[in-house]
């Protein structure tokens, strides 16, 4: 295993009785690095999730967590990572704290450390509420912030914003980037292409169990931004006009910028979305 | 020590789930309740005054009951509870460990059902001269560690709560009717010996008789060898896909 790595796999592949869910996944994340899984529904990321947090066993290839292999993790391995399913259940009959205070006897941890996972997901307030009673947003923070409570090496995230309101998603983006700045490496998927390009260090895009494409948000926009194109908007007019880079064009733009003609003007560099188009003819989000 | 905390984590949680489950609750309510009720009104007629032999009986009656309809239940609902609600998977990827989740499991189900075992004692009204208690104590704990074992079968096979009470009916059928009809048939009478039940039941009749009951050897056998089979059951299921298949 590379040095610094936390979790390598090689090779992974996932056969479901008629289906073949993943083929030959292979990735590295590093401690303090946030690594998203984007693609679409049904891509497999759930099951590569699965497969590294010991859940489901690979058909074959190899997962190492933490230098040892996923398929025999033992609750010394457990007790490092922290693991917000796509369903991860509460109990909804006992309040917050008790949901916490439960896992915090598992992990021997104090609950001076409760209240400030409380503080840092915003529910200080709802300490005494049945879990049952909170709402999806409120819900989705208890569980992220039972996924903390042990300060985890590695946490891994399943679609962690799926439904729920800016303003929480925004919370929830917060806390990620400030538990990387602790050190902490977060494995997320997503299919959301803009969360993925605001936290991730690295990104993999996934289609149909394959990795298409990867690298850093910004490298891989950049490979893709072969045709520089320019949106603009004239004054007076309401339709947009479309202008590739050529000197001609150059030309043009320079003119009606002297003459202050231009309404709007925008850059239209690829993103992780037209990137995903581009690479698998699909769109990332197919409703 | 700390697998201790954690097993004690475990069964605070389904300490927590189990008493506020009125579902669960109901079961060894009702079964005091049944005995209570039973007594009340064999005792109509001749103004509270029960002959020994219908007070084993209503023992009889009421730790059966106890045994067989609350014993799985409690255990196969309590799990069953967390597969409905995803909170099983989330405690095995926590560090606890099958084995801890299984005691975990089991700890307060086993208590509690002894607990009602001896409430039966008392509320039936049997004379204490008739009853060898340490006998009674014996293969009451026994039997209910038994019926919590194949309550983890029953949560094991489960995939929510109501699948739970269908998968647990027919090992409540099978271990709560056939001592109980015992006495109507020889070939019943035959096959209750080798239940775990039945051999429960067995014991009550010598104290409604009054007979002095000792655990004989084929009794002492019966339960070592069905609680042995129970385990082995469970784990030949747990191997092939944990607690929870994918
Ligand atoms: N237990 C299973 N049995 C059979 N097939 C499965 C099973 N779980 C998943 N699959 C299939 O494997 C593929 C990948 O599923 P997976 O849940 O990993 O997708 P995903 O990327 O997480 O999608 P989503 O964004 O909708 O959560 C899907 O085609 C799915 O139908
Ligand atoms: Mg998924």
């Amino acid at each position: 295993m590379e040095q610094n790595a936390l979790l390598q796999l090689s090779h992974i592949s996932k056969r479901y009785k008629t289906q073949l869910a993943l083929k030959d996944i292979s990735m590295t994340l590093r401690k303090g690095e946030i690594l998203g899984f984007l693609g679409p529904s049904g891509a497999g990321k759930t099951t590569t999730i699965k497969i590294i947090t010991g859940q489901l066993r690979p058909t074959s290839g190899e997962a190492k967590i933490l230098g040892t292999d996923s398929s025999n993790m033992d609750a010394s391995i457990y007790e490092k990572i922290g693991v917000v399913s796509d369903n991860s259940g509460i109990y909804e009959k006992m309040t917050v704290w008790q949901n916490l205070s439960c896992f915090a006897k598992i992990w021997r941890v104090s609950n001076a450390r409760i209240e400030e996972v409380l503080r840092q997901v915003g529910m200080s307030d709802y300490k005494k509420q049945p879990a049952g009673k909170l709402s999806k947003g409120q819900k989705q923070r208890l569980v992220l912030a039972r996924a903390v409570l042990h300060k985890p090496r590695i946490l891994f995230l399943d679609e962690p914003t799926s439904g729920l309101d800016p303003s929480t998603a925004i919370a929830i983006h917060k806390m990620l980037l400030d538990l990387r700045q602790e050190g902490m490496a977060v494995f997320l998927t997503t299919h959301n292409m803009e969360e993925a390009e605001k936290l991730c260090d690295h990104v993999s895009l996934l289609y149909q169990g394959t990795i298409v494409e990867d690298g850093s948000p910004q490298e891989i926009c950049l490979k893709y931004n072969k045709r520089k194109r320019y949106h603009l908007l004239l004054n007076g007019s309401s339709e947009e006009i479309v202008l590739e880079q050529t000197p001609e064009n150059a030309v043009k733009i320079s003119e009606w910028m002297q003459k202050d003609m231009i309404q709007r003007l925008h850059s239209c560099e690829p993103t992780l979305e037209s990137v995903f188009l581009q690479v698998t003819g699909a769109p990332l989000v197919s409703l | 020590m700390e697998s201790v905390t954690k097993l004690a984590a475990v069964a605070r949680i389904k300490w927590i789930c189990i008493s506020r489950n009125t579902m669960i609750m109901l079961g060894p309510i009702l079964t005091v309740a049944l005995v209570y009720g039973c007594k009340l009104l064999y005792g109509q007629k001749t103004g509270g005054e029960l002959s020994p032999p219908l007070m084993a009986m209503l023992l009889c009656l009421g730790i059966s009951t106890n045994i067989c309809g609350d014993g799985f239940v409690m255990v196969g609902t309590a799990i069953a509870e967390e597969k409905e609600k995803h909170t099983l998977r989330v405690l095995m990827t926590s560090s606890v460990t099958g084995w801890q989740y299984f005691i975990g499991s089991i700890a307060l189900p086993f208590l509690l059902t002894n607990v009602v075992n001896v409430l039966v004692l008392f509320v039936s009204g049997i004379s204490f001269e008739q009853v060898n208690l340490p006998a009674f104590l014996l293969v009451g704990a026994a039997a209910s560690l038994i019926s919590c074992v194949i309550g983890m079968i029953v949560g094991i096979c489960a995939k929510n709560q109501m699948n739970a009470n269908l998968i647990a009916y027919p090992f409540m059928m099978v271990f709560m009717m056939i001592p109980m009809f015992g006495n109507l048939s020889k070939t019943l009478q035959q096959i209750s010996g080798f239940l775990f039940t039945g051999v429960m039941v067995e014991m009550t009749n010598c104290f409604a008789n009054n007979t002095p009951y000792t655990i004989k050897p084929l009794d002492a056998a019966v339960l070592v060898g069905e609680l042995a089979v129970s385990i082995l059951a469970f784990l030949v299921l747990y191997k092939r896909n944990g607690y929870e298949k994918d």
